[in-house]
């Protein structure tokens, strides 16, 4: 079942003098609980593509919808509360707050949503416990390693279970074994939790990790080096 | 937003030393504020208090300075026999100071039965019956008393006047308390003054449902061709008058009142636009994470808030204590201004910090709530 579809998204904006359109038609569709790795040079516009599905940018012409929401129609305020009910995302630098602990900066997300205090605490030690970090809880960021530091970003990105997580080169700015670490947890988070993940990434070995594996390449998707049809891709 | 009030404090904690300037200089600033309005509340509640329209003070004509009032005691006989008179006071004031003074002392010299029928005195030590019986007896002020380590008992002198401390008392009225009572006759005798049947001025109590402006045109009138001419206002004209020059520095200085409020808007708006500065790419976190912007404009408008009113609150409890500890006041020709502490003073104090804090929060917390959440999180 489509989960999203990016139905015909052109992206453009200025660059100084220049006008830049990284995205020019790009369909595409990601069925409920796929791992989606994207790949690309830089500049072809993945992560483009990714702030778009993740609503935090503004497509300049074509629809993208979600769960059956068209979330190109959404005021900024409504996006918010779009984005804070079915969207975790995975920055490449964890970007945690640095001023609270691992704990609170995985509870942030769900003092935006309506439940109890006692519900929330329980989701918070459900998601520090699957990413194995319940007892850095009262850390700091600063008094974690980097792969913690990401361990708390993916448990901050799942913990409002989320229709979608999308993640931003998760392991770019990691060492080989933490990034064997993250890419496991990944896989754990789509397969044993069933969640539904958009990753950008320059890595082939990362993307291969993923249950589909999709190349932007001038505004077209390559899937196991066949480009995707645009009317398939409507129909899929 | 309650729930998020331990984030905004941990991110005022996090740039500390920033934050505690931004408090001390908001709390100096405020401290200021409660000074200025302390002096101006004193100078309205001496023109606009209780009794300054309906008590009437009788002077020497042309005479300003205590010093220089020399009224015949007998003026009171004849003023008390005046339709709408109640009664007369007579009183003999004495100053170490003529000119506006942060510590002049002010001796009235008035009967004793007068004195305790005319002024809501309360005895904090000592007792009436000591200060009848005590001819050089005084009665102090407890602001004064505060200032000056005096005790039931001592002995002060002050110019050519030595007197034995027999109470220490505190009233109602702040200005009250900066004044040291004697017996009439003793501060006509005492020595350098030698001006038996001499008063300073006369206060008149008028008799309910008396025009002031009538009774005081009669009494003019009455002693227009006598020896001494007087002039005669109500207690509230005649301190504005006497207070004049004082009352316009204290006037002017209202605006410096304002300069604080300004002053801390200044600086808590400058350190709110450097927390926006220095966390664009954290509030497009917040924004990625679903914050609505107008959630991330009220984040920092509450920061901007616990600053000023954090610093505003320290400021005022401040200036509150010394000015309640200080027993400030300031006197000129005779009258007294004390600069006393009042809720309303604290009322505006607050009240300001957390309007300046709002405002000082409008323009940063736009910025941070219209920030671009893409170019943002790619900011160092």
């Amino acid at each position: 079942m489509a989960l999203v579809e990016v139905i015909d998204v052109s992206k453009e904006y200025q660059n100084g003098e220049e006008k830049i359109r990284p995205l020019d038609g790009v369909n595409l569709t990601i069925s409920e609980g796929e791992f989606v790795s994207l790949m690309g040079a830089s500049g072809s516009g993945k992560s483009t593509l990714l702030n778009l599905v993740a609503g935090i940018d503004q497509v300049t012409s074509g629809t993208i919808e979600i769960g059956g929401a068209d979330i190109t129609k959404l005021s900024r305020g409504n996006l918010a509360d779009w984005r804070a009910a079915h969207v975790g995302y995975i920055f490449q630098t964890h970007n945690l707050i640095p001023v609270l602990t691992a704990y609170e900066n995985v509870e942030l997300p769900l003092m935006l949503l309506p439940m109890s205090n006692a519900e929330r605490r329980k989701r918070v030690e459900i998601a520090m416990a699957a990413v194995d970090l319940t007892n850095r809880a009262d850390h700091y960021p600063r008094q974690m390693s980097g792969g913690q530091e990401q361990r708390v970003g993916i448990a901050r990105a799942i913990v409002a279970n989320p229709t979608i997580v999308v993640a931003d080169e998760p392991t770019g700015s990691l060492d080989d074994d933490t990034t064997e670490q993250i890419l496991t947890l990944l896989q754990r988070v789509n397969r044993e939790l069933g969640m539904t993940l958009l990753m950008v990434t320059h890595d082939t070995d990362a993307a291969s990790r993923a249950t589909r594996q999709l190349r932007l390449e001038r505004s077209e998707l390559y899937e196991n080096g066949k480009r995707l049809a645009a009317r398939v891709l409507r129909t899929a | 937003m309650v729930g998020l009030l331990p984030y905004v404090l941990k991110t005022l904690w996090r740039h500390r030393t920033r934050s505690l300037l931004t408090i001390s200089g908001a709390a100096v600033a405020l401290l200021v504020f409660c000074f200025v309005g302390a002096v101006q509340h004193g100078l309205f509640a001496l023109t606009e208090s209780q009794g300054a329209g309906s008590t009437l003070i009788v002077f020497q004509e042309n005479r300003f300075c205590p010093q220089s009032s020399k009224l015949p005691e007998d003026y009171s006989r004849t003023i008390a026999k005046l339709p709408g008179v109640a009664a007369v006071v007579p009183i003999k004031v004495f100053t170490n100071n003529c000119r506006a003074s942060l510590d002049s002392i002010v001796f009235q010299g008035v009967q004793p039965e007068q004195l305790k029928e005319f002024r809501h005195l309360t005895l904090n030590s000592g007792a009436w019956d000591g200060f009848n019986r005590q001819g050089d007896g005084a009665l102090v002020g407890h602001a004064i008393a505060g200032r000056r380590n005096l005790k039931t008992g001592d002995k002060f002198t002050i110019g050519d006047v030595t007197v034995q401390v027999a109470g220490v008392f505190q009233s109602s009225d702040a200005a009250e308390d900066a004044l040291v009572y004697t017996h009439l006759d003793f501060l006509q005798r005492t020595r350098g003054q030698n001006e038996v049947g001499v008063v300073t001025q006369l206060e008149v109590h008028l008799a309910g449902g008396a025009e002031p402006d009538k009774v005081a045109r009669a009494i003019d009138a009455e002693f227009h061709a006598g020896p001494v001419a007087t002039t005669t206002r109500t207690k509230g004209m005649f301190q504005a008058d006497t207070l004049s020059d004082l009352a316009e520095l204290i006037g002017f200085i209202h605006w410096l009142g304002y300069a604080c409020v300004a002053l801390v808007l200044s600086l808590v708006a400058t350190t709110t636009v450097m927390s926006v500065q220095d966390r664009i790419k954290e509030h497009a976190v917040l924004q990625t994470l679903g914050f609505r912007p107008f959630r991330v404009f009220r984040l920092v408008v509450t920061e901007s808030m616990v600053l000023s009113t954090l610093g505003g609150g320290l400021g005022v409890a401040a200036g509150l204590l010394f000015l309640s500890w200080a027993g400030m006041s300031i006197a000129a020709e005779g009258v007294t201004i004390a600069f006393r502490p009042s809720w309303n003073i604290a009322l505006q104090g607050v009240a300001a910090s957390i309007a300046v804090g709002l405002l000082a929060g409008l323009a940063p917390g736009w910025h941070a709530a219209r920030t671009e959440i893409v170019p943002a999180l790619r900011h160092a």
